[in-house]
């Protein structure tokens, strides 16, 4: 299929992004809507350490405890919908038909029974592993070693198959490139491994994945830069941490949404995925619901914009809890308890027409709390959209613009009384990243020609993963 | 949205880092630590400061007084301190490290030059990223940190087979294993591998660290020792180096950590 870029707005205004409500809702699983009016939490987990020893242990972990678990609970406390996500361990990818299929028909069919029962709104994601490694091949027919790209297919194909109702991934195009730039500070570097390269390597996974989506009749979800710009954002981290200014991570986040927007342009019809916090821009821009993680994710990760994030959300997830015993129960149910409640607050406050209300309270509690939420405030998120949009057409020149509009809004804020407050470091970095960007070429292929020169001897980069 | 001029942020977050950022300056850290004799000042002022283009010339002009292991030990990893000093202090962020170890490591190459053999530093350490674990850049910062410390790093990288780690550390004589993984499915190559090496009765501190390890899991098997950050694992590599076995450096994990020893 056709790559259709994105050159105009399909959100109308800044004002229309809204928890619950996306222009293009999605119909999917076992009654399942997203984007359509209300929230939905979106629970994912992961096994205890050892489940995987076999393909019975590594079944029963995930099927007769944790989809059961998240069932019972789901209905005990009344959730009118739930979404399930599995994220594939190593294990479920290396080997999809021997551990991974068992596991995938396992879970649809205890989520059938209930929904049968219970008439619970209910659909699973799976989100397969993407195990390329650069220094191997990205593509298929390279990584002689692994065959890693053709295992990744073959994950793809065995859950569209046997049950999943939307697919997504964590696809690592362009990493060794971003780890560079991060490591090194180096914007330039960043821009080539996630906007440029990323892209490319977007492209190639995402026609795939819609491919396969459609022949079996399921929904392509989309991406998530947790690469790229997730590495950033932890790396930049609270504020004990010390390893990246904040402000090299807000503007690495913005650059990311150039490329996991390809997912969508290739033929995703979303919900994206939730550790993708680039899902306010892409939602502004393409208008296909969202799932965000948060507050509600603390069980996997603390992040400076726990309540902001969910200003836009349609599905609210807890990024991923390790299966355990918790005193409330099992710690899938307890964490269910904790989006699924959140989720019912939202949707009173749609019922009771606050829910813009509701969505600005979120925002302002953490607006100012990193340049990061700043920048994915709705507003801002907007703003960044409009500058994608803008050059629509050349991948390149997008993630650029993404990147200079949020270096121009941070420092903006920045400049205001009661705006973002800057350590030294990160006004410093501010500087050097809006300098460094508008020192780059216009031209895409004198960037590109830059870039292969200026980067050749960077670990793991071959561009002829990207056919280049 | 709301007018959010007149709200009070005070009482819903505070910005600890601002409010307590480093007093002292940089240079007045350094003048603490940079060695007196100009010739190896220069080199080490080179690697604080990031100053490739000089590197090789005020490497040269120290080698004219100095031994090349003299230079690597008083002028390079000098500079190394220094820089994690400021680390330490939140006045370097980690890019600021990376790029001074590749200064470092632009010094070294020039004094080897003139070594008899290759500088073999401190003691070898055998680094990897567990078997089916593609995330490597919390391994690739801790390389930077042993390498720029003065460790003889053997990397491994990413997705490393449970034997081919145990076979490396024995052809290898390693002093100290370290081992990273993201996810809870790929560390369970950790314990294995422990088990291995006791079979053939080698014992050494296995240095584990990473998204999804903890200290009680690592603490779970022989030979391991948790690491929160990659600069933990310095502080802790230098500890086995100074003869501490992993059970000692295990029971005193807390005040290593603390820096109380």
């Amino acid at each position: 299929m056709a790559v259709k870029r994105f050159t105009k707005m399909e959100t109308k205004s800044a004002d229309d992004l809204v928890f619950g409500d996306a222009k293009y809702p999605v119909s999917y699983g076992l009654g399942m809507k997203a984007g359509a009016g209300f929230v939905v939490p979106e629970i994912n987990f992961a096994p205890r350490p050892g489940a995987e020893k076999n393909p019975d242990t590594l079944r029963r972990e995930y099927v007769d405890y944790i989809t059961k678990d998240i069932m019972d609970r789901a209905v005990t406390l009344g959730f009118p919908a739930v979404q399930l996500e599995n994220e594939w361990i190593y294990q479920l990818g290396n080997e999809p038909d021997k551990f991974a299929k068992p596991v995938v028909a396992g879970q649809k069919e205890v989520m059938k029974k209930y929904h049968d029962e219970y008439g619970i709104m209910t659909a699973i994601r799976h989100t397969l592993p993407d195990m390329r490694e650069a220094e191997k091949g990205l593509r298929e027919g390279m990584d002689k070693k692994s065959s890693y790209p053709e295992k990744v297919i073959e994950s793809i194909e065995v859950a569209a198959k046997n049950g999943a109702d939307v697919l997504s991934i964590e696809s690592m195009g362009g990493k060794e490139m971003s780890d560079y730039g991060i490591l090194h500070q180096d914007i330039r570097a960043w821009l080539f491994g996630i906007g440029y390269l990323g892209s490319i390597d977007m492209e190639y996974m995402w026609t795939k994945i819609v491919d396969i989506a459609k022949k079996n009749k399921v929904i392509a979800g989309g991406d998530t830069n947790c690469a790229g710009a997730n590495t950033s954002m932890f790396m930049a981290g609270g504020y004990l941490d010390k390893d990246i200014p904040r402000t090299f991570a807000a503007t690495t986040r913005c650059i990311a949404s150039a490329r996991t927007l390809v997912a969508i342009e290739c033929g995703a019809t979303g919900p994206d995925k939730d550790c993708g916090y680039e899902g306010p821009i892409l939602k502004a821009i393409s208008g296909r619901p969202s799932a965000q993680e948060g507050k509600g994710a603390q069980d996997a990760h603390a992040d400076l914009m726990g309540n902001l994030i969910a200003s836009t959300c349609d599905l609210w997830s807890n990024e991923s809890v390790e299966y355990h015993p918790e005193f409330g129960g099992s710690s899938v149910q307890c964490w269910l308890g904790v989006i699924g409640y959140e989720a019912a607050l939202m949707n009173t406050s749609k019922q009771l027409k606050q829910d813009k209300i509701l969505r600005d309270i979120y925002a302002a509690c953490d607006s100012y709390r990193s340049p990061e939420a700043f920048c994915l405030r709705y507003d801002n998120a907007y703003k960044i959209g409009e500058a994608i949009v803008a050059e629509g057409n050349s991948i390149y020149l997008r993630s650029r613009a993404a990147g200079i509009k949020a270096a121009e809004l941070i420092s903006e804020s920045a400049k205001t009384k009661n705006g973002l407050k800057l350590s030294k470091h990160e006004s410093d970095m501010l500087n050097k990243v809006m300098t460094d960007l508008k020192a780059l070429p216009d031209e895409e292929s004198k960037f590109v020609d830059q870039c292969l020169k200026a980067y050749k001897d960077v670990q793991a980069f071959n561009p002829k993963n990207y056919e280049l | 949205m709301f007018d959010l001029s007149d709200i009070d942020f005070e009482m819903i977050f505070k910005r600890y880092d601002i409010l307590v950022e480093a007093k002292e300056s940089p240079e007045e850290i350094a003048a603490k630590i940079l060695p007196k004799d100009p010739f190896l000042k220069k080199v080490a002022e080179d690697v604080v400061q990031m100053r490739y283009k000089d590197i090789e010339a005020d490497t040269k002009a120290a080698l004219t007084k100095f031994s090349p292991e003299e230079l690597v030990d008083k002028g390079l990893l000098r500079g190394m301190e220094v820089v994690s000093e400021l680390y330490g202090r939140g006045i370097y962020y980690l890019p600021q490290v990376m790029v001074a170890s590749d200064a470092f490591d632009l010094g070294l190459k020039f004094a080897e030059r003139t070594m008899k053999g290759q500088f073999l530093g401190k003691g070898k350490v055998v680094m990897h990223v567990a078997e089916g674990d593609p995330h490597d850049i919390g391994k690739n910062i801790a390389v930077v940190m042993l390498r720029s410390n003065g460790f003889g790093v053997i990397d491994m990288g990413r997705d490393v087979p449970v034997d081919d780690v145990v076979k490396t550390v024995i052809k290898t004589d390693a002093v100290i294993l370290t081992g990273t993984a993201l996810m809870t499915a790929t560390m369970s190559a950790f314990p294995k591998i422990a088990q291995k090496l006791l079979e053939k009765g080698i014992e050494l501190p296995f240095i584990c660290a990473g998204g999804a390890v903890n200290r009680s899991y690592v603490e779970s098997f022989p030979l391991g020792i948790y690491a929160e950050k990659a600069s933990q694992g310095l502080v802790l590599a230098n500890k086995a180096i100074n003869g501490w076995d992993w059970i000692r450096i295990r029971q005193n994990w807390d005040d290593i950590k603390s820096g109380k020893v």
